[in-house]
């Protein structure tokens, strides 16, 4: 009877909430699952805006306008520990902060109101702070953007730009996921505890909480020459973040933690450390299809513990109609044993050099060939994992990535 | 003319009346430290006396002055002592001490002492520290970060090699305590009120990145022995790599008990116990 009255109260609430500007709502389960690229799926926390709704990793991105006063209703559906929200990197009063034992924590068929104003345009996290270092592994955590009220700037006075997108770095290890590190003890009526964490090894490296081929057609860069893409990009993980972007896009680092630099750095490379933010401005003058590549490294040993590749597609003019654009098309991708590559009408007929590179760098296919419309290249047996497709034309080199499964 | 000479020969030398020659002692201490979880390990420091103390001397300086410095190697290993960017390092012989003096011309700069022989292993196994030189000597707070792998312990402070590239650290520490004693070092834990200018030295005096993270408040960065493009930033997460010195300065605007700590969230922990890493809260009154 006292769960269907909270369930009903939530469902009025989720209601309220979704006509209010400034009413957000979130719920905190235990139960999630996410499925792995290599198939396999593991038992995650996180954060879900609807009831019965699978939380989402990451969780749903908050975006509130600059000087916006919110109040974040949090509701704890899960058994076990309690959850809170900190609103990092918002300089939120202490009540408000999401740390146990110093603001509130929100318990099992319960909830609490986070009430704060974000002055400051920016990007910004939010993710449990109860027991952090189990929790964020399982998945509670989420962006923050606060835009300014023109949000075609990136804050007032800031930089104008046309497009966006966000990237959120972070990690999965798959030995933190098993109930036994999950189902921790928690004692509420102490200020201390005492939990036990495993080695953190991550098989897993996530953009926005995909990695490997289900990056694909997912999550990329994606906007137009001669246009300005505000990329924000923040690392919820436990190692470092080299984030390399194409020369084509001319990169420019422009913010950082919800500020702006007070000297923009003009470089193609951009190193996030744990709980950082940081917006890059991209200029590209021109057409581009390639990649940008994110390392995830050690903080202990200075290595790379892992590279994901994303897609960057710089597709026509900004303000031109170009019926003629997306120069290079791969179908299907990911593959097996063929693949068409596609070509815009103006590249037919030229003379081309098809390469496929695997991971390594080494040229595994390579074909002298004119172009036509659709272009078959056999895979034959090669092995399942990332390769970038090289087609060099009389009219320029182009590149995409191509994932055999 | 004559009068700009004398005026500018008036504020010389009342500039130089501040300097002086600062007469420290440093002793290199092999002992056992008692971590957080009452585990224990060998380590060594530089200390004020013959003692060891997990903390290493912190040495304050103003500008102008010459630091007049006697390093006594009171373990039975030879040793080695070097300021990092000022000295270019010398030898201790077990039992001897050598004597050197360099002169600090820069002010609200931080550098790091430390052993420098063997590849680092004597810096791994805790022998560094903080020589800051500040221009306002008033809302100081200093934190050496140091991090440890139990069982390369003996042989660090051994001075034997190590593989760095499997290195993974258990126990971290902030001017040589774990959450929550760190709380407890007056230096380290930051008290102020609102309004009142903060300033915090952090040296990394350890092996691996550390990713600190401010609640509450955002600090700028005055100093950075690696990166001077990142001064004058504004930042509530900062990295700071291994052997790197960070100034930050901070005014509250408002009151409160808020965490900083490491946002590599597998370093708030000591032994694989959570939270007893580099943790601490700052108190703003």
């Amino acid at each position: 009877m006292m769960t269907r009255l909270i369930y009903t109260i939530l469902a009025l609430s989720i209601g309220f909430a979704s006509i209010g500007q400034t009413i957000h709502q979130l719920i905190g389960r235990n139960t999630g699952s996410k499925l792995l690229f290599d198939g396999n799926t593991i038992r995650t926390f996180g954060f879900a805006q609807a009831f019965g709704e699978n939380p989402p990793i990451p969780g749903p991105t908050l975006t509130f306008t600059e000087n916006d006063s919110i109040s974040l209703d949090f509701w704890n559906i899960s058994q076990g520990a309690p959850h809170t929200i900190h609103l990092h990197g918002l300089d939120v009063n202490q009540a408000n902060d999401g740390v146990p034992h110093l603001s509130f924590e929100v318990h099992h068929n319960e909830h609490g109101y986070y009430r704060f104003r974000a002055p400051h345009p920016g990007t910004y996290l939010y993710h449990c702070h109860v027991v952090s270092s189990i929790h964020v592994q399982a998945g509670m955590y989420g962006l923050i953007v606060v835009k300014p009220a023109d949000t075609s700037m990136t804050w007032t006075d800031g930089y104008e730009y046309q497009s966006d997108v966000n990237l959120m770095f972070s990690e999965m290890d798959t030995i933190w996921h098993h109930d036994s590190v999950l189902l921790h003890d928690y004692d509420t009526s102490m200020s201390h505890h005492m939990i036990p964490i495993p080695i953190y090894t991550p098989q897993h490296f996530l953009i926005n909480g995909l990695s490997e081929q289900q990056l694909v057609d997912k999550v990329e860069i994606h906007g137009q020459a001669n246009s300005s893409i505000y990329v924000r990009m923040a690392n919820i993980g436990y190692l470092a973040n080299r984030i390399t972007f194409p020369a084509a896009v001319n990169a420019k680092i422009i913010d950082s933690d919800g500020r702006p630099l007070p000297t923009p750095e003009v470089s193609d490379v951009l190193e996030i450390y744990p709980g950082e933010r940081y917006g890059v401005l991209l200029d590209p003058g021109q057409e581009y299809i390639g990649t940008a590549s994110v390392e995830f490294i050690n903080l202990n040993t200075g290595q790379v513990d892992n590279q994901q590749v994303l897609d960057v597609n710089i597709e026509g003019f900004y303000g031109v109609e170009d019926p003629n654009r997306k120069p290079l098309r791969l179908v299907p991708n990911p593959a097996n044993t063929e693949v068409q590559i596609y070509v815009s009408p103006k590249l037919i007929g030229e003379q081309s050099t098809i390469e496929l590179m695997n991971i390594s760098g080494s040229i595994v296919i390579s074909h002298n060939r004119r172009l036509v419309e659709a272009n078959s290249v056999n895979l034959g047996q090669l092995p399942a994992g990332v390769y970038t497709l090289l087609l060099n034309t009389e009219s320029g080199a182009f590149s995409q990535r191509l994932i055999i499964l | 003319m004559l009068r700009a000479t004398i005026a500018l020969i008036v504020l010389c030398t009342s500039f130089l009346s501040n300097a002086e020659t600062v007469h420290h002692k440093l002793h290199l201490n092999a002992g056992v430290y008692t971590a957080v979880d009452t585990t224990t390990f060998p380590m060594a420091s530089f200390n004020w006396t013959t003692t060891f103390e997990a903390q290493n001397a912190r040495i304050t300086l103003e500008s102008g002055d010459s630091l007049s410095l006697t390093i006594v190697n009171n373990d039975s290993i030879k040793h080695g002592f070097k300021i990092k960017d000022k000295t270019s390092g010398e030898e201790i012989a077990p039992g001897d001490s050598i004597h050197l003096t360099v002169f600090f011309d820069q002010e609200d700069y931080a550098t790091i002492y430390y052993d420098h022989l063997n590849n680092s292993s004597f810096r791994a196994a805790g022998l560094g520290g903080i020589i800051h030189v500040p221009s306002n000597p008033e809302g100081l707070f200093y934190w050496n970060i140091k991090d440890f792998q139990k069982n390369w312990a003996s042989q660090l402070v051994s001075g034997e090699s190590v593989n760095w590239m499997t290195y993974y650290p258990d126990y971290f520490t902030i001017n040589g305590r774990s959450n929550p004693h760190i709380n407890q070092d007056s230096m380290a834990r930051v008290v102020g009120s609102v309004g009142e200018t903060i300033t915090i030295v952090i040296a990394n005096t350890g092996s691996s990145v550390h990713s600190i993270h401010f609640h509450g408040y955002h600090a700028e960065i005055t100093y950075s022995s690696l990166n001077s493009a990142h001064i004058g930033r504004s930042k509530d997460t900062f990295p700071i790599k291994s052997m790197e010195t960070l100034i930050l300065e901070m005014v509250p605007d408002k009151p409160g008990e808020y965490p900083v700590h490491d946002h590599n969230l597998s370093a708030v922990s000591a032994g694989g116990i959570y939270p007893n890493g580099m943790f601490l809260t700052m108190l703003i009154q």
